[in-house]
């Protein structure tokens, strides 16, 4: 417990680091940093409707979270997330295409699987590679971020363009409103009921199954794992199928919820928050809910500011890349000084 | 042909200055993904100093000091704080990639592009065809010979070799690990700005948010391709420069016949490729997980 609070509270502090950073940033940049960060808290959390803005983005995030939490644990970095979520939306998007005027109790369940496929497809490769021949994942993970998204932009202006799209962003033609998850919302019954599901499968794999023990011991010690006679090479494979199959069903979610089309470069900054919000969580699939639940209402601000406020969406990438940039550090000061109190009881 | 060599010298040079970059990091011990950060900030003071200063010199220097700054301030988090590297260094990217969006719409109040009266100095008509590259491109043999000097046949070049991979041995014989890294990330600094520089005002004289797109990390995978020498670094580079130029030939000389989105992929596809047959030719990774437990640490 004391343990936890500890860590909790060394989270906390270098978030705050991270954000002097951020209003350091702005007051360079030429705004007024106390201004900005009024903006982005009022958009995040205080205005009107702010929660329910925050669990239409944060959901999403969750998802792919727990999914990157997942791979973390096992002690594989995969930072695909983005191509994953990308890959998911477009074999979800193929399949509502090929499937387009049958019954939805048949598609909306087939397109859910196909994009939980491809996004675990976009993950198993890199697994694969690293797994086989020793090829660092997190490069091949992040040249497969690149690859999806230029295969997102070929899909968007080519086989699925839409032809009464005008925009400077190339789409998908909509999706029928039957097979739509919810309105442009993001939330509905079957929206949080899925994100539910997840928490659940997610929080008693990690903790309640020997592949969960397995995972949790291979990321702190994998000799010492494979030596005790455990796959580590099918545990890393089973972790990146999953963690690419959960960023792929966010991805569909986006896709046959709010969306209801793809669009190229759509939420270009889903899998890193993703990252950040499993590494804030400490990679508890619990507090992945939570902290996904924080960066989804900061996720709305990036909307909320320009229109509202007249700052730029920019802000809200600054104040996520600031936070990556201290989650992972480790003060000794802090430490002496948890201790020294830890001491005096 | 002339034209197919000039355009691979062009998206080459900024991809090996940073790649150099990389290179000297790594050799202290310090996988530096925030190279795009680097880069895109590099890109971006020249081009704005530029246009404040009207002087290229200054704005380069002004460039290399701002990169110097963001490199150190990695080089606390990594090493004072302990951060893990790669998520630190993808922060520093994404401050970047954020803060010079922000800079770019304070000063202009939009995000379109900003376009510099002047660019990197031009080597001139000595050179026939070649008159238009920057001297960037001129310098690069000899910056890459240097850099082969430099960590292959010098004192410090052991050293930091030393610090990198044996940091205690290091230590033992009164080297300063820790701030051998603070000096090879500082110079990393000042070579990303180049190629940010270079990027930016080499051809073009322009700045546009998030102009660096994936280059960084590209000059990232070179590293790991030439396995961090100088030389075998840059021809990586070289190598997926080369991949991209013939890429647009093709899109040229066919049209739409292929699909060009795709063809813009195949230098992350043949960065995936090297980066695979490079651990092949040197054993890799071992498969076991592990090498990333310090991110849980209770």
């Amino acid at each position: 417990m004391q343990d936890q609070v500890a860590l909790i509270l060394r989270t906390l502090v270098f978030i705050i680091i991270a954000i002097l950073l951020c209003a350091v940033i702005f007051q360079i940049a030429g705004f007024s940093a106390p201004l900005m960060l009024q903006s982005v808290v009022d958009g995040a959390f205080l205005r009107q409707g702010a929660l329910p803005q925050a669990l239409r983005w944060g959901i999403p995030l969750f998802i792919t979270a727990a999914g990157v939490a997942l791979s973390f644990r096992v002690g594989f970095f995969n930072i695909g997330a983005q191509g994953q979520f990308y890959m998911g939306a477009i074999f979800a998007a193929v399949a509502a295409e090929l499937m387009r005027g049958a019954p939805a109790p048949i598609v909306v369940p087939l397109c859910l699987l196909s994009g939980m496929l491809g996004g675990a497809l976009w993950a198993l490769w890199p697994g694969l590679l690293r797994v086989r021949s020793g090829t660092d994942e997190v490069i091949t993970t992040m040249m497969g971020n690149f690859i999806a998204g230029l295969i997102l932009v070929w899909i968007t202006s080519g086989p699925l363009k839409d032809p009464s799209g005008s925009g400077q962003q190339a789409s998908s033609r909509p999706l029928e409103a039957a097979y739509r998850l919810s309105t442009s919302t993001g939330i509905s019954p079957i929206i949080i009921g899925i994100a539910v599901l997840v928490g659940v499968v997610m929080w008693l794999l990690v903790n309640r199954t020997a592949f969960g023990v397995l995972a949790g011991l291979s990321g702190r010690n994998g000799t010492m794992v494979a030596w005790q006679g455990a796959r580590i090479d099918r545990l890393g494979l089973w972790s990146f199928a999953i963690s690419g199959a959960l960023a792929g069903l966010a991805g569909t979610i986006e896709f046959m919820g709010p969306n209801g089309r793809i669009a190229s470069g759509f939420l270009p900054t889903h899998g890193f928050t993703a990252i950040l919000i499993a590494l804030v969580a400490n990679l508890s699939v619990i507090g992945t809910a939570f902290v996904a639940l924080f960066f989804g209402g900061l996720a709305s601000a990036a909307l909320y500011l320009p229109v509202m406020a007249g700052l730029p969406a920019a802000a809200i990438d600054i104040i996520n890349a600031a936070i990556a940039l201290f989650i992972t550090a480790k003060s000794a000061t802090l430490e002496r000084l948890f201790k020294l109190r830890r001491a005096a009881r | 042909m002339i034209d197919l060599i000039i355009s691979i010298l062009r998206s080459g040079t900024p991809l090996v200055y940073v790649t150099l970059a990389g290179v000297i990091a790594q050799r202290a011990g310090v996988w530096n993904l925030g190279l795009e950060g680097l880069m895109i900030i590099g890109a971006c003071a020249t081009v704005l100093g530029i246009i404040v200063t009207g002087n290229f010199y200054v704005a380069m220097a002004i460039a290399m000091l701002l990169c110097m700054l963001a490199s150190a301030l990695l080089w606390f988090v990594i090493d004072r704080l302990k951060a893990n590297p790669i998520i630190a260094g993808l922060g520093l990217t994404g401050l970047g990639i954020g803060g010079t969006a922000l800079a770019v719409q304070a000063i202009y109040g939009s995000l379109s592009a900003v376009n510099a009266p002047i660019g990197v100095p031009r080597i001139g008509p000595l050179f026939g065809p070649f008159a238009p590259l920057s001297i960037f491109v001129l310098a690069l043999p000899f910056v890459v010979f240097g850099m082969w000097v430099l960590l292959r046949r010098t004192r410090f070049g052991l050293r930091l070799a030393a610090a990198g991979e044996h940091p205690f041995a290091a230590r033992s014989v009164g080297v300063n690990p820790s701030r051998m890294r603070l000096v090879a990330l500082l110079a990393g600094g000042v070579l990303a700005a180049i190629g940010g520089a270079e990027l930016a005002a080499g051809s073009l004289n322009l700045f546009a948010q998030n102009m660096t797109s994936g280059r960084g990390f590209m000059a990232f995978a070179a590293v790991i391709f030439g396995a961090g020498h100088p030389i075998g670094a840059t021809l990586a580079a070289f190598f997926f420069s080369v991949v991209s130029a013939l890429g647009i030939r093709a899109q040229l000389s066919f049209g739409d016949a292929l699909p060009h989105d795709l063809l813009q992929a195949l230098p992350y596809v043949a960065t995936v490729f090297g980066v695979w047959l490079s651990g092949k030719l040197r054993g890799g990774l071992r498969a076991a997980g592990g090498g990333f437990g310090e991110l849980r640490d209770n």
